[in-house]
């Protein structure tokens, strides 16, 4: 069953999960997703470089500690 | 916004005669400093057990320091318990002091209230059982007052309520936050007050702050705590604005701080800031009003009912149990694990928001319901389970 995952902003290259299916691995958009994201994680709409800012609610809520490819999950050990 | 006839009917609230208006008629007993406490939780426990029948226990405010308090933390902890004290949901109250100079003092600054108070000094008495005592005939008493006061017809304008959220997640920032928003939209528009605080967590969102403001002064004045507040912080070594959320929060998925405060400005909707307030500070107008105040939430809301909020709505994503005991504390929550789990702590439920069964005008509409019934006094969980502390922040050290 594809995951429920909301953009909030248009202008986000992350989508937040929010749904329980993790062990799902697409969005209801097409989104392919790399591993279990829970409830209310991010996921990478996009590829985002080591040191480019993650975008939610159209502002960077933080940095990229390394590069996040498209559909992974983004938190704490992989932002700062 | 337009205003539906639910706003422009009102409610069934307590009339004051200075105008104000309560959602419930407490009998209150406030301990002006720990030396009294346990006299009163005495006092209040034989009282409670006399009239257990009525099943409306005494609401019991106990302060903590008073001596030893450098001047501006002394003045605030006065203010505040005063603030209480005279709290528009209280029909009559018992201010309980230690010494015969601190009880003069009180009964010199309430001499003019016009609800109904009596001020006593524990050492006036002959005895420990003796101020036990002397303090559960002035409830008596003022029991008697308060039954003085009946519901009547008042204005939805009457209503101040204080917006609040804790154990925020993502669902907070997509359900509780930006439904309560709905709502403060309506009630704004209708002459409430809302009063929203935790200066922590608006480091982030200095643009909504400037964007919704009614002045560029009034944005400048909540933008300046925020800086006040973000450079305290940084004091010991961390840097908040990058990495912060609580372990929880992380758990349930933020990462840092700016997200935290971005989801959380969703519940003062597209309302503009009339006002900037100190901890405790009464709201001079209706409208949207921030107060500085610190981020652990049984402190903010004692600020914002001390400033006269009657109700608090409170968002949450995963399950935190506070409250207020004497401001009806409403929790609101989208988050469906923490729905079915704590179903007896929470009473506006959200989750059909998630997957587009209901739309925000919707939730909306349900955050307002709830108001207007605890307004009208259906009780909340919290106020069944006796949930809600008081706690005034010291900003010095005591001596």
């Amino acid at each position: 069953m594809p995951r429920t995952a909301l953009t909030v902003h248009p202008g986000d290259n992350v989508v937040t999960l929010l749904d329980f299916n993790v062990d799902d691995r697409i969005t209801q958009e097409g989104l392919p997703l790399i591993g279990s994201i829970p409830f209310g994680h991010k996921a990478a709409s996009r590829d985002i470089a080591s040191g480019e800012p993650v975008i939610k609610y159209g502002v960077p809520i933080c940095v990229a500690s390394r590069a996040i490819q498209i559909g992974e999950h983004v938190h704490v050990h992989n932002c700062r | 916004m337009s205003i539906t006839a639910a706003e422009s009917l009102g409610f069934r609230g307590f009339m004051r005669p200075d105008g104000r208006v309560g959602v419930r008629n407490h009998l209150a007993l406030v301990s002006t400093v720990a030396l009294a406490n346990r006299t009163a939780e005495h006092a209040a426990s034989h009282f409670d057990r006399v009239r257990a029948a009525a099943g409306d226990p005494v609401l019991l405010i106990c302060g903590e320091f008073q001596r030893g308090l450098q001047a501006g933390d002394a003045r605030l902890q006065d203010e505040v318990l005063e603030r209480l004290a005279t709290h528009p949901n209280v029909g009559a109250a018992v201010v309980l002091c230690h010494d015969r100079r601190a009880a003069q003092a009180w009964a010199t600054r309430l001499a003019a209230w016009p609800t109904p108070v009596e001020v006593l000094a524990v050492m006036d008495s002959c005895g420990v059982q003796h101020a036990i005592d002397r303090t559960v005939e002035a409830l008596i008493r003022m029991d008697a007052m308060r039954a003085g006061f009946a519901r009547s017809d008042c204005p939805f304008s009457s209503l101040s309520l204080a917006l609040e959220c804790g154990g925020s997640d993502a669902s907070s920032a997509v359900c509780s936050n930006p439904a309560i928003g709905r709502f403060v939209d309506r009630a704004v528009a209708a002459g409430a007050t809302v009063i929203v605080s935790e200066t922590a967590e608006f480091i982030g969102g200095e643009e909504v702050v400037r964007a919704q403001s009614q002045s560029p002064a009034i944005a400048q004045a909540i933008i300046d705590r925020i800086a006040i507040t973000e450079s305290r912080m940084a004091g010991d070594g961390d840097h908040y604005r990058g990495v912060n959320p609580t372990a929880e929060n992380i758990e349930a998925g933020l990462t840092t701080l700016v997200e935290k405060t971005m989801g959380a400005l969703c519940k003062i909707g597209e309302a503009r800031f009339a006002g900037c307030l100190g901890f405790g500070e009464r709201p001079s107008t209706a409208g949207l009003q921030f107060m500085d105040t610190p981020f652990f939430s049984p402190c903010s809301i004692t600020g914002m009912v001390a400033a006269g909020a009657q109700i608090t709505l409170f968002s949450m994503g995963v399950f935190n149990p506070s409250g207020n005991t004497l401001a009806p504390t409403i929790k609101v929550c989208g988050n469906p694990d923490t729905l079915s789990r704590w179903s007896d702590g929470i009473d506006v439920g959200l989750a059909e928001l998630i997957d587009g069964r209901i739309g925000l005008d919707e939730a909306g509409m349900r955050v307002r319901d709830a108001v207007l019934r605890v307004a009208e006094g259906e009780l909340t969980h919290t106020e069944r389970w006796g949930e809600g502390q008081f706690i005034i922040p010291r900003m010095l050290p005591t001596f």
